[in-house]
């Protein structure tokens, strides 16, 4: 099996394991009767640098794959940072984006005109 | 629409939250929102085919495909493939119709289908690059290519993850006839990735 086999089957792994943290996750909830409805109105998302910070994080991450040598699959002083800034963003946006929605849910916010 | 009606409804909102009222005017604010996003993605892929044309059209004729040396694309596999997600489509269609009649256990069985069916194509195509003999670093086909397929792939994944999350909650019983907003807008999203890919296979497999 070649290099290139290896990573593709490891991508493979990689897929149906998120899948499976994402179904574990997912049936964690209650049932429909449970299950918290969003509040009626309308909520927009709060102002925030991490969609900018983000775009950053993937460029750097882009650049990486780009400008790299010709022995390397991608240049790590570009890619690593880009990785890492990615990863923390996006840990980042789901926190805020859960409180966001408790703030919601505990009427927090501005009651829509009836 | 009168200003009472409005008043009544402000943003489009019904009393029954996630709930569809077929045959009624209007139509839920998640579903607006899948519309809206499929269209942004629509000028996203739109990009990506102009950048894929682009290349094509300054190469000369004959010049254009995978590098010397590489395999050269797998039709073969490459149909099946597209039969699968073609398949996907309809049973998707099939839960979404299921759960319009109320019927949970065939919404649970045909989102089951669809998503191994998307889990199918996936590693079909993981083993379709494994196979090819060149990578996205040879030549402007070989960028073009991977691009093009690799970011499908990817919104594959994507409507993977969200078949994934309705069947864990339609197996929690969370969806009902009225109440199953989330079936329609990821089934919105899957026939998008699949109308994406016959123009994506159409265009690397046929148009060459």
């Amino acid at each position: 099996m070649t290099d290139t086999a290896i990573g593709f089957a490891l991508l493979g792994i990689v897929i149906l394991v998120v899948l499976g943290v994402v179904f574990a996750i997912a049936s964690r909830g209650g049932s429909g009767a449970s299950r918290p409805a969003p509040p009626r109105g309308v909520h927009l998302p709060s102002p925030s640098f991490l969609p900018a910070v983000m775009s950053a994080a993937i460029a750097l991450l882009g650049a990486g794959l780009a400008f790299r040598a010709e022995d390397q699959l991608a240049n790590p002083w570009l890619a690593i940072p880009g990785l890492l800034l990615f990863a923390i963003t996006a840990v980042a946006w789901v926190r805020a984006a859960n409180r966001e929605w408790r703030d919601v849910e505990h009427g927090s916010h501005d009651e829509p005109a009836h | 629409m009168t200003a009472e009606t409005i008043q009544a409804h402000p943003a489009g909102e019904h009393d029954d939250h996630e709930a569809i009222d077929h045959g009624q005017t209007g139509m839920p604010t998640a579903l607006l929102g899948m519309l809206l996003f499929i269209a942004s993605e629509v000028m996203f892929f739109g990009g990506l085919f102009a950048t894929y044309f682009n290349a094509r059209a300054s190469v000369p004729a004959g010049a254009w495909g995978p590098p010397e040396g590489a395999h050269e694309l797998d039709i073969a596999l490459a149909g099946v493939l597209t039969a699968i997600l073609l398949a996907s489509s309809f049973t998707m269609q099939f839960g979404v119709w299921a759960i319009r009649r109320g019927d949970t256990g065939k919404l649970r069985m045909w989102t089951g289908i669809t998503l191994v069916l998307g889990v199918l194509f996936l590693m079909g195509q993981l083993y379709d690059y494994s196979q090819l003999g060149f990578g996205v670093a040879d030549g402007v086909f070989g960028t073009t290519f991977y691009t093009l397929t690799g970011f499908h792939g990817a919104h594959v994944f994507g409507g993977a993850v969200g078949l994934t999350i309705i069947l864990a909650r339609a197996m929690r019983g969370q969806f009902s006839r009225r109440n199953h907003v989330a079936v329609e807008a990821v089934s919105m999203y899957w026939h998008f990735v699949d109308v994406v890919w016959i123009a994506v296979f159409s265009t690397i497999y046929f148009l060459r």
